[in-house]
Formats: structure tokens, sequence, C-alpha cells
């Protein structure tokens, strides 16, 4: 089955994220296509580059990276609501005249038009709020 | 079949009775996150009619030490089972 995952929990805040890969894993193990995690409202911090939490705590960015790393997963970020937060890739912040970014691949910020894409998709769309 | 998913405990938020309001006859309902405290046996009863469609993520009933205070009634399942789930299901709803 094609599964697609929508995460809106920014991580640390809520147990959303955590929700979200644990179940992504468990959907990619059982041999499922996962066309994409898509990142909205406060889950687009998930994407944020420089997120150094202590080292004996799950780091969920690179979890998100590692996921896309084994099994394919594009990693989908709102663009309009990373901006607003402060989450810009290179070209955003070049664009914005900001001095560094805080988003690289393999998230990529997108337009929301992806997310339907993804619910036109998928046979699954899950879920996960704060 | 759809699978209902409810993260809020009954006792903090009210989002679970708009969940069962919108529940047809063979829908599921699976407890996650701090949905799982309407497993236990004080707050089970909240969810009258759903018994043994009503659901709960092992790994946060144990993350929470609730394992010991789940009702009977409930059924246990691991994010495998979580997996299992949506794939029996036509869609997912999720409350939150």
């Amino acid at each position: 089955m094609r599964y697609g995952i929508l995460l809106m929990g920014a991580p640390y805040s809520s147990q959303a994220a955590h929700s979200a890969l644990r179940f992504a894993r468990a959907v990619a193990g059982r041999g499922h296509r996962l066309e994409a995690v898509f990142f909205y409202h406060e889950g687009v911090h998930n994407a944020a580059r420089l997120a150094a939490p202590p080292q004996d705590e799950p780091h969920l960015v690179d979890g998100w990276a590692a996921l896309s790393a084994d099994h394919g997963v594009p990693l989908q970020v709102c663009i309009a609501a990373a901006l607003r937060r402060g989450l810009l890739d290179e070209r955003e912040a070049a664009r914005h005249g900001k001095q560094g970014h805080s988003v690289e691949p393999p998230f990529e910020l997108t337009g929301l038009g992806q997310l339907v894409d993804l619910g036109l998709r998928c046979d699954r769309l899950v879920t996960f709020g704060p | 079949m759809l699978l209902h998913i409810l993260n809020r405990s009954p006792a903090t938020s009210e989002v679970y009775r708009q969940a069962l309001a919108a529940m047809g006859p063979d829908d599921r309902l699976l407890l996650i996150e701090d949905g799982v405290q309407g497993a236990l046996k004080g707050l089970v009863g909240r969810f009258g009619d759903v018994r043994g469609r009503l659901l709960a993520l092992e790994e946060d009933l144990a993350a929470r030490g609730l394992e010991p205070l789940c009702d009977d009634s409930v059924v246990r399942v691991d994010v495998e089972g979580f997996v299992t789930l949506t794939e029996e299901a036509r869609k997912t709803v999720s409350w939150f």
C-alpha cells in the first residue's frame, strides 16, 4: 500500500513527532511504500537543521533524515508555515536577505498542493496532531 | 470501517465526544499518547457503546506505566498492530 503521513506537532512540545516517526518506521518495515511525510503547522520545526537536543535523547530531526535515507521517503515541509517560523533553506534565505539557513536536504520546502497531491496518491493518509 | 485515532485523555479534553459522535457502527477507536488514559478502568465507561471496538496503543500504555490499570475490555495493540489497523480501515480520522 501507499502511505502518507501528515505531521502537525512540533518536536518536544507534544508526542506527535515521536508517534509519527515510530509509525513511519513501522509502515516502512512492513514493506509499504511511504510516499512522503508532510510537515505542516508547528510540525515544520521537525526540519530545524540546527536542532541540538541532549545526546541521550532521541534526535527527531536526524531520525527523519535517517528514515528518508533508509527508505527513500521525501520529507516535504509546508513553505508558508516554515517561512513565518524562521525555517528557510538556502534559496529562501538568499531571497529574503537572511544570513544562514535553517532547513537543508533531505527536507524540502514545498507548497500545500503537495499535501493535496499526497492525499490523492496514497491509499492511506495518517495525521498526527499536537 | 474507519479507524479513529484519539490522542487526548477523556479526563482533560472533550474531543472524545466528537469522535464518538462521528463513529459509525463498525468503526474502531484507537487510543494513543495521552489518549490511552481512556483505557483505564475508571475512564473506560466514557466510551460506552464502543466496547469491543476500543483499542489502546501498548507502547504508550507502557511509557506511562498504565498497563496494570488497563481495563480488560480494551484491545491492546503495538505499533505493528496500529499499522495493521490502518491497512484494514478504509480511511483514518485523527482527533486531537
